[in-house]
């Protein structure tokens, strides 16, 4: 008895002693998103870890599935370096210049900043005229000043809108997670002119979204990535509607406030271990 | 007019009793349907033994899900089960009455909440929890099966507590008038009488957790990897396949993940057979 006592007090130990050595490491964790996700896509192809259609990403990463996930993970791991849609991010993580150039509205705007990506809108040139109104009014110059009150750059200084009459419908869209915020706040503004037009949003992924507006299932795709050369043959087009930056977020105890894409690259493949290096 | 209404309603009590079973049958169709030609794309060996699971360039090899499974599945056991056994013998034999009034309903709902809210605990508390004891990232084969310990108690205890109830008091009685104490009685004649009752409990509880998916997703790490310790990562099947089905389009890709679905539903056929063939020697 006295000696299974003895024996559970030295493992209860070791496994503290072993706790301890592990938790002043310097090790980087690793946090991704899904295989197939459009950020994901994105990031990997504007780093270069994705090259020659083969995704490098370090088999050791972890994997999460929303953007609210990562954000969090990050905020509670010293370690841990993710990445996430500028428009998304909150207080708690630390976003860290790229090439000396901090993600800013500004330096999307100016191109400076390298890991920038569009936020699209997927159709197949048959439009109902409500929808047909609602893309309208997203690159007008009032939707132009919505996407830049939501921290996004948009892509072209549109015309101003004209309220028309009689509108009324129902416009169904569906695709990426990261436009959806984005679009939802234009939606909302939208109804608020036409009260008769009732438009619901489907957060499905870039790739579901894109798929159900080629078979008719909905009347608007949105995506954060550009659309594949066999997606285009099957009749999908796209209108650009505002740009995104992708920002490299770590843990605000984290003393590190930039890296090169180089690096960020040998962080993301596994190449670079440590914090420190 | 009574003939009538007796025939509708023998169709609609037809009806309703074929429900599930044609339920059941659909979605053994679908399955097969879609993951069958997917398995023999890829290869049994491949599919089931591959390492590697690179589905955008086309390797689909689900053994580290399926051993992952397999890991939190089997540390919510050990951790899960003789707390839940345990408590179901206090709250069958040692609990006092008021005390039951609050265990009872307490377990009951522990039953009820949403796996996506046991999901948000297990990020928000025992995540940084395990990195402040334990460090590294905290989402771990460790944290997945604590918080699926957690989750499978009210299965366990539920089915194991009815299970002590069932046993005819003559036994305990019996055990007393032999001069054994309370303690001796409970655990030596009322928990081996109880045996099979018991196992059907933990069976179900393997069930649940080899199932579960919400909460797992959120603490697990989901590296697509064999895990090499009680602290590396791991993705599961339901990981697996909740994951990537947003994203995975048409394709060998999303029948990759339908297959996945097809082992996961294999693994349940068996937990499910072994339960009803326990329940048939109890």
């Amino acid at each position: 008895m006295k000696k299974a006592a003895v024996l559970i007090l030295t493992l209860i130990l070791a496994v503290l002693q072993a706790g301890c050595a592990a938790r002043q490491d310097d090790r980087i964790n690793v946090i991704s998103r899904e295989a197939g996700s459009g950020t994901r896509d994105a990031f990997t192809e504007l780093t270069g870890i994705k090259k020659d259609g083969t995704d490098n990403t370090v088999m050791t990463s972890e994997i999460t599935s929303s953007t609210f996930v990562v954000i969090k993970s990050v905020s509670v791991d010293k370690n841990a370096i993710g990445y996430a849609s500028l428009g998304t991010l909150s207080d708690n993580v630390k976003a860290l210049s790229i090439d000396g150039i901090k993600p800013t509205a500004e330096n999307i705007k100016n191109r400076t900043y390298p890991l920038i990506r569009t936020f699209n809108i997927i159709d197949t040139g048959a439009l109902s005229r409500q929808a047909e109104d609602f893309v309208q009014y997203i690159m007008s110059s009032q939707g132009a000043e919505i996407i830049e009150g939501q921290g996004y750059v948009p892509f072209a200084q549109g015309q101003e809108y004209h309220i028309k009459e009689d509108m009324e419908g129902r416009i169904v869209i569906a695709g990426s997670t990261s436009v959806a915020p984005l679009i939802d706040v234009i939606a909302d503004e939208y109804k608020k002119i036409y009260p008769d037009v009732e438009i619901e949003i489907q957060q499905t992924g870039s790739g579901a979204g894109i798929t159900s507006t080629i078979e008719g299932a909905c009347d608007l795709g949105i995506s954060s990535r550009e659309l594949k050369e066999e997606e285009r043959l099957k009749g999908a087009r796209e209108t650009t509607v505002a740009l995104d930056g992708i920002v490299v977020i770590v843990n605000l105890q984290n003393t590190t406030d930039g890296l090169s894409t180089e690096e960020v690259r040998q962080i993301f493949t596994g190449k670079r271990k440590a914090w420190k290096s | 007019m009574k003939n009538y209404s007796e025939r509708i309603m023998k169709f609609i009590f037809a009806m309703s009793a074929a429900a599930s079973t044609v339920a059941v049958a659909i979605i053994c169709i679908f399955l097969v349907y879609k993951g069958v030609p997917a398995i023999r794309e890829i290869g049994l060996g491949d599919f089931l033994l591959g390492s590697t699971w690179k589905p955008t360039e086309g390797e689909f090899g689900i053994f580290p899900m399926i051993v992952g499974s397999i890991y939190v599945t089997a540390g919510a056991m050990v951790l899960g089960v003789p707390v839940g056994v345990l408590c179901a013998v206090f709250m069958a034999r040692f609990c006092p009455r008021g005390l039951y009034k609050i265990f009872k309903p307490a377990v009951e709902l522990l039953a009820g909440i949403p796996s996506i809210v046991y999901g948000f605990f297990g990020l928000m508390v025992i995540v940084p929890l395990m990195q402040n004891v334990i460090g590294g990232s905290g989402k771990s084969v460790l944290t997945a099966s604590v918080l699926l310990a957690i989750m499978i108690l009210p299965t366990v205890i539920s089915v194991a507590e009815s299970a002590l109830r069932a046993v005819p008091e003559s036994y305990y009685e019996g055990s007393l008038a032999l001069g054994a104490t309370h303690e001796r009685s409970v655990f030596f004649t009322v928990i081996p009488a109880a045996k099979s009752g018991i196992l059907a409990g933990v069976i179900l509880g393997i069930g649940r957790a080899i199932g579960e998916t919400m909460a797992v997703v959120m603490v697990a790490g989901n590296q697509a990897a064999v895990p090499t310790s009680l602290m590396s990562g791991v993705r599961t099947m339901t990981a697996n396949i909740v994951l990537e089905m947003g994203y995975a389009g048409e394709g060998l890709h999303r029948n990759a993940l339908i297959a996945t679905a097809v082992v996961l539903f294999v693994f349940i056929l068996i937990i499910n057979l072994s339960f009803s063939m326990l329940k048939r020697e109890g």
